[in-house]
């Protein structure tokens, strides 16, 4: 299991568009990969679980991966969480 | 042998027409993330009046912060995103009226959102609102309207 605090720094938030980037991504792996959120916790897999996560400009959230491509999954997620959201 | 060819109810999700207004492709939507289908799959629809009704009896699962778009979930487990409008989350939550609560249960027909159209229309890229059903790999197939039938816009096979 692989964790790491994100903060969130797109202006607009996880909305539609960032959403269905972070899904596309993590359909890929084998991986369970899910986001904390004040206590909440979202499937990566799940466009809807995503987007209702809600989370905005400057929210704290927890990235947690487990499974047998841990590390490709982690990195690629970290990827577009930290630097892709608005592409 | 003619039950072979009656659809059990249960199994069959009718969505009614949320907005009035001209049905159109999925594909013709022009923002990429609907057109290519990255959110879901469905239709689009550009409204004549800024009114957002519940397509199906269900649940709201999500509201977004910024009111321009709902997501439900139908009774049989069918879940349905209304997104009004494209790039429409810049609006931040101007001209859009939310009448609805996350968790609450709501009935076909039951008023949503209400929207300033002129405003969106105006501020946004586009009016257009995609309606799509985001776990399409929970579901069998998809009838989509031509935009014959003004009663409904999809039939979903669960």
């Amino acid at each position: 299991m692989l964790e790491k605090k994100i903060t969130i720094q797109n202006e607009t938030g996880i909305h539609a568009r960032p959403a269905s980037l972070i899904v596309k991504e993590a359909q890929k792996y084998q991986s369970g990969i899910s986001i904390v959120k004040a206590g909440k916790e979202y499937n990566c897999k799940s466009i809807m679980s995503v987007m209702s996560m809600g989370a905005k400009k400057n929210d704290e959230i927890l990235l947690k991966v487990d499974g047998d491509d841990e590390e490709n999954a982690f990195a690629a997620l970290i990827n577009i969480l930290e630097n892709n959201l608005d592409t | 042998m003619l039950g072979l060819f009656k659809k059990d109810k249960n199994n069959l999700l009718i969505l009614k027409t949320p907005i009035k207004g001209k049905v159109i492709d999925i594909e013709d939507v022009p923002d990429a993330v609907f057109s290519q289908k990255m959110v879901g799959d469905g239709i689009a629809i550009e409204p004549i009046e800024g009114k957002v009704v519940s397509p199906v009896d269900g649940e709201i699962l999500h509201i977004m912060d910024t009111k321009h778009a709902i997501g439900l979930k139908s009774i049989n487990g069918v879940e349905i995103l209304i997104h009004i409008g494209v790039d429409t989350v810049e609006m931040n939550g101007e001209g859009f009226e939310i009448h609805v609560s996350e968790g609450d249960k709501v009935k076909a027909g039951q008023l949503l959102i209400a929207f300033d159209l002129e405003k969106v229309n105006k501020k946004a890229k586009s009016s257009i609102t995609p309606i799509v059903i985001t776990n399409t790999d929970e579901i069998k197939s998809i009838e989509k309207s031509n935009g014959q039938d003004e009663e409904w816009i999809m039939k979903i096979t669960v």
